[in-house]
């Protein structure tokens, strides 16, 4: 297909701005071609798009409402977790309390024990020495009376 | 077509596309180096203003193929060749 | 008129063809077949892809799912940023048709040898290079944004806004109603017929390497293309359904 310019110069009527029934054709031939994708392109397209955003946006609304939930449920763990190790440290401390009370009594127990003891001992002491001194005491007086007689001889 | 209309319309066709070329060719100019200029001050603007650039550069562009189309009228589609 | 390249160069692919087509004849209309070749091409390539995406629509996209999914983001981005959260649904197939259409118009024009396959006459060539699909497309942008003003604010209201901000303006909004789609439809067709000259003259040049960084251009620019017709058409939608008197409201609040 050899076409040169130069015939085209001399084409007749029309040429490069021939206008006729392609124009109208043209028009009405688009749009069908805007129906026919609306039908098969634009429409089901969309429908996909809007159901997947729908599907992240109610996806979304969950997951942030079980992050909520979530986020109560560790409070609501602090809080018990709180609450119990307060309970602990109130029975540690009372049982601390107990312990010191328990001892501090042994303790005064025993020293009273050891007290009486002491005040035993000293009296059995005083006891032994009230009993040699009234043993001591006829002695001294036959010892008197014999350095006296010694004396005076 | 005699030997006058074809020469004036060479000429005519010639000049169309020359002088048709002058103003679009400043306009493109200066609207490039103010892109450039605005790229280089706002470097985070760049895809906005190349996308702005290139919708006016090619509507410049189009004032020069207004002229391209009275060239190929002139040319191919003559109303005085007769 | 000679052409220096008209005899320098005799392979089939090196030839350059502007304003030749091949006509059918449809009662006594007559249309340009190789535009309507290749844009139901197009067509059926979006449909195909589309069917191939949508066929097994799953809430993980898999395969080719995700690619539909992006082109789907990307329209939809474009769509919005123009006409809003609120609006942007009714409007999107429209919009987001127009830039795949003349994307896939666009790209397929470049990237297939729709030169090898031989016509009785004219070539094939992206859709998008005949002034009539532009046309049409930029037409039924300018229907649709009257549609969506009237629809809005009724055909007397969407007249007075016409009149905002204030009655000078008159003259101008009505020009622009015919200037908005003569520059989308020749902005668009210009640009592709100007690439596809480009790379032909190229070729009829230097057969060989030099016009594929051209080729890499053009395949750039008609991305871009489509980007604004499609980004125009929307801004073009949001402008008539503007309300301009709550507007008022708004700013003497």
């Amino acid at each position: 297909m050899m076409m040169s310019v130069g015939t085209v110069w001399l084409a007749e009527a029309g040429g490069l701005f021939d206008l006729d029934a392609t124009l109208p054709l043209m028009a009405i031939q688009f749009l069908v071609l805007v129906a026919v994708l609306n039908a098969v392109f634009y429409k089901p397209l969309l429908r996909v798009v809007d159901e997947r955003e729908e599907y992240i946006r109610s996806n979304q609304a969950q997951a942030k409402e079980l992050q909520a939930k979530a986020a109560q449920l560790t409070r609501q763990y602090d809080q018990e977790l709180a609450v119990a190790r307060r309970e602990a440290q109130k029975t540690l401390n009372a049982a601390q309390e107990q312990a010191k009370q328990e001892s501090q009594a042994q303790i005064r127990v025993a020293q009273q024990a050891a007290q009486a003891q002491i005040a035993q001992a000293q009296a059995d002491l005083a006891a032994q020495q009230a009993q040699a001194l009234a043993q001591l005491e006829p002695q001294v007086q036959s010892l008197g009376e014999a350095i006296l007689a010694k004396l005076l001889v | 077509m005699d030997g006058l209309t074809s020469a004036a319309s060479v000429l005519a066709a010639a000049l169309a596309v020359g002088l048709g070329a002058i103003g679009p060719g400043l306009g493109q100019g200066r609207a490039a180096g103010q892109a450039v200029e605005g790229i280089a001050r706002q470097p985070e603007a760049e895809g906005k203003i190349r996308g702005t650039l290139l919708l006016s550069l090619a509507f410049m562009e189009a004032l020069t193929i207004y002229g391209l189309v009275v060239a190929l009228v002139l040319l191919f589609a003559n109303p005085f060749a007769g | 008129m000679v052409w220096m390249w008209h005899g320098l160069l005799g392979a089939p692919l090196a030839s350059l063809e502007v304003g030749e087509h091949l006509y059918w004849e449809l009662g006594n209309l007559k249309i340009h077949g190789q535009v309507f070749i290749t844009s139901w091409i197009v067509m059926a390539l979006l449909i195909g892809a589309s069917l191939l995406g949508t066929r097994n629509a799953q809430r993980v996209p898999q395969g080719w799912q995700n690619f539909m999914e992006y082109v789907l983001d990307f329209v939809r981005t474009l769509t919005r940023n123009q006409l809003g959260e609120k609006e942007y649904r009714a409007w999107l197939p429209f919009v987001g048709t127009l830039f795949l259409f003349i994307f896939t118009c666009n790209w397929t024009g470049i990237l297939v040898p729709w030169k090898l396959i031989e016509l009785p006459a004219g070539e094939l060539a992206a859709s998008t290079n005949d002034i009539n699909t532009t046309a049409a497309l930029a037409l039924l942008t300018s229907l649709a944004y009257f549609y969506a003003g009237f629809s809005r604010k009724g055909l007397l209201g969407y007249f007075k806004g016409y009149l905002y901000p204030s009655p000078i303006m008159l003259p101008f909004k009505i020009i622009e109603d015919f200037t908005k789609p003569l520059s989308l439809s020749f902005r668009l067709f210009g640009n592709i017929l100007a690439d596809e000259l480009v790379v032909g003259v190229l070729v009829l040049l230097v057969p060989v390497l030099l016009p594929v960084p051209l080729m890499v251009l053009g395949l750039f620019l008609s991305g871009i293309q489509a980007l604004i017709f499609a980004t125009l058409a929307s801004t073009y939608i949001a402008e008539a359904l503007e309300d301009h008197e709550h507007e008022e409201e708004a700013e003497i609040a």
